[in-house]
């Protein structure tokens, strides 16, 4: 601006700027408001009305008694079952991850290089490349379609593993550790007295990470969950879509499941994920600066 | 202790010493073992064991269980939907990734180039369709691409575009699939190269202003070599994942039979060989070979790459 040779490159280099910017808030943001918004409207308002028109109350309120209640409040014990496989899978994550992590970063052993490479391998290896291979295994173990087999396949989380062992290589001081073997703790001790009360921000990002990954797990479930009442919220989803039809366009049935039922069952997919990132948009930035997240 | 240990200085005492400290060092692995005991468990549950087990199934006529060599993979090699679903894949890989790079790369050069507060703001509406995941983003997006009811509606007609056929047929499906991924992935690679970007070296930047680069150059010649490994990291990271589609293209069939879309990609071939057609050793070796790139990508990364430090 304080030179007057170049106003006219600078206008247009930051018209660009920002016109690329605004686009790309279109691009992210209108589907996603859409998407609340919709939640709101009736079929009828969906199909003429301006795409961003307010639903009301009432439409509102029978499309989440059309969802609810519908096949004897399923979609409860869908959201119930994501709750058990979410809760069930962060703990035995966080069990794996917390002590394993640790260990790693804090003591030398026979085989500790070898334990980390398959670390790194199973961490930057996308999770569905090895779905298949677990169907295949929990079809001769005999757990498939089980609440165990889901939480123990959801356990495993690899990257919590890496991301501890960086925490702890980086951020306890060896000196601690020694001065608390010579006052005395043993080895147990050092880690359940020592290390696991440093360890709070640590089992937070861990949680947070796997929570995402096992909330919106579609592909696992849809392959080791054949019986619909394990299902959770992601096949539980498309189950309504398929079942009913609503997306499809086609002559309309009597199942209640219309195109708002599906919107609302998608939010209560969506929700919890999003509630989550906005209380911790800057787990994501250090954790994955931490180590890249895979895709 | 060290103290008496030298005091008592001698032959006795160092082989002594030798042995305590191998005592100790046994007992320190011994607890390590215990500590990694419940992973351990995990990984081998869930990483080594269900490899090997595909590994070895992929040998074998699962149906009358009798080995039959390299026989699966001829048979998946001899299916004509697999070369298909190979160039379906490729094609969807390198739209989403180009797309991941150049948008990641652009939005993140932009954003570093306005006000922080703006930039945070517009982090923030980028990053949230990161929550919309699996299969609520194939349902989400069967809406936006379906005319009569798309927020983008005026887009899509000033397109042509009438119906959700119209619009498919004219983006094609792995254009559609790109898009699904990238609306969902890439915010959250936006917030890192956010993070990126701001802790290059202030001097770095003073000194090319004073050189007099503008913003533009600053961005091309400063900013961008400079997190540009980061950006083939995330290419390859993309390129992993890519590779092993499945939901996008499984879920087509939701918007009605004639969208169905069942043997599009290769994890979709392996899941039709275990679950249409019962033949898990065909499954296996198809597995097999995905798990295969994908190990081989991640050895690229880790051998490679310095990105993932293990001491």
């Amino acid at each position: 601006m304080s030179t007057r040779t170049a106003p006219m490159r600078l206008n247009l280099g930051r018209f660009v700027v920002y016109a690329t910017l605004a686009f790309a808030v279109c691009f992210y943001g209108i589907p996603l408001l859409w998407l609340f918004v919709a939640g709101t409207r009736s079929e009828a308002s969906l199909l003429s009305d301006p795409p961003f028109a307010l639903g009301t109350w009432e439409a509102f309120t029978r499309t989440w008694n059309n969802l609810t209640s519908y096949n004897n409040f399923q979609i409860v014990s869908w959201a119930t079952n994501s709750l058990i496989y979410s809760i069930g899978g962060v703990l035995l994550s966080l069990a794996a991850s917390i002590p394993g992590g640790y260990a790693l970063a804090l003591s030398e052993f026979p085989g500790r290089k070898l334990i980390l490479l398959l670390t790194l391998i199973a961490m930057i290896t996308p999770s569905t490349a090895v779905v298949l291979p677990i169907f295949l295994e929990m079809n001769l173990l005999g757990l498939s379609n089980t609440y165990a087999g889901m939480i123990l396949a959801s356990g495993f989380f690899p990257f919590g593993v890496y991301l501890t062992y960086v925490y702890f290589s980086t951020s306890l001081p060896k000196g601690v550790m020694d001065s608390a073997r010579v006052d005395g703790c043993n080895r147990f001790q050092l880690f359940t007295r020592i290390a696991l009360p440093l360890a709070r921000p640590i089992i937070a990002l861990v949680a947070f990470f796997s929570f995402l990954a096992i909330w919106s797990n579609y592909f696992l479930a849809f392959v080791l969950l054949s019986d619909d009442k394990l299902y959770n919220l992601p096949v539980g989803l498309t189950a309504l879509v398929s079942g009913s039809g609503a997306l499809s366009n086609l002559p309309s049935n009597d199942v209640p499941i219309k195109k708002p039922e599906v919107v609302l069952a998608a939010i209560l997919v969506v929700l919890p994920v999003l509630l989550i990132f906005m209380a911790a948009q800057r787990f994501v930035r250090s954790g994955m600066l931490s180590g890249a997240e895979k895709g | 202790m060290s103290a008496i240990a030298m005091a008592l200085d001698g032959p006795l005492a160092t082989s002594d010493r030798a042995r305590k400290e191998k005592q100790k060092a046994r007992r320190d692995a011994r607890m390590s073992y215990l500590l990694l005991a419940p992973y351990l468990l995990l990984l081998v549950m869930f990483g080594l064991f269900p490899i090997a087990y595909a590994f070895g199934l992929s040998f074998f006529d699962t149906i009358e269980m009798v080995f039959w060599g390299l026989t699966n993979y001829q048979f998946v090699f001899d299916d004509f939907r697999v070369p298909a679903s190979v160039v379906n894949v490729l094609g969807f890989v390198a739209i989403w990734v180009g797309m991941t790079v150049i948008g990641v790369a652009t939005l993140s050069l932009m954003l570093d180039s306005v006000g922080r507060r703006t930039a945070n703001a517009l982090r923030t509406v980028y990053f949230l369709p990161g929550a919309v995941t699996s299969s609520a983003i194939v349902v989400l997006w069967l809406f936006v691409l379906d005319p009569s009811v798309s927020p983008f509606q005026p887009v899509l007609h000033g397109l042509g575009w009438g119906t959700r056929a119209d619009v498919i047929s004219g983006v094609g499906l792995a254009g559609i699939f790109a898009i699904m991924a990238y609306f969902s992935s890439s915010g959250g690679w936006i917030v890192v190269f956010g993070g990126a970007l701001a802790s290059l070296p202030v001097e770095v930047m003073e000194a090319a202003r004073i050189d007099g680069a503008n913003r533009f150059q600053l961005a091309l010649r400063i900013k961008l070599p400079l997190i540009w490994r980061s950006l083939v990291l995330m290419a390859i990271l993309s390129l992993a994942g890519g590779l092993q589609l499945f939901v996008e293209p499984q879920l087509m069939g939701l918007a009605g039979p004639q969208f169905a879309q069942s043997d599009w990609s290769l994890n979709q071939m392996a899941f039709q060989y275990a679950f249409r057609m019962g033949d898990f050793g065909a499954s296996a070796a198809l597995s097999t070979l995905l798990v295969g790139a994908s190990i081989a990508i991640a050895l690229v990364i880790v051998f490679a790459t310095k990105f993932y430090k293990i001491d």
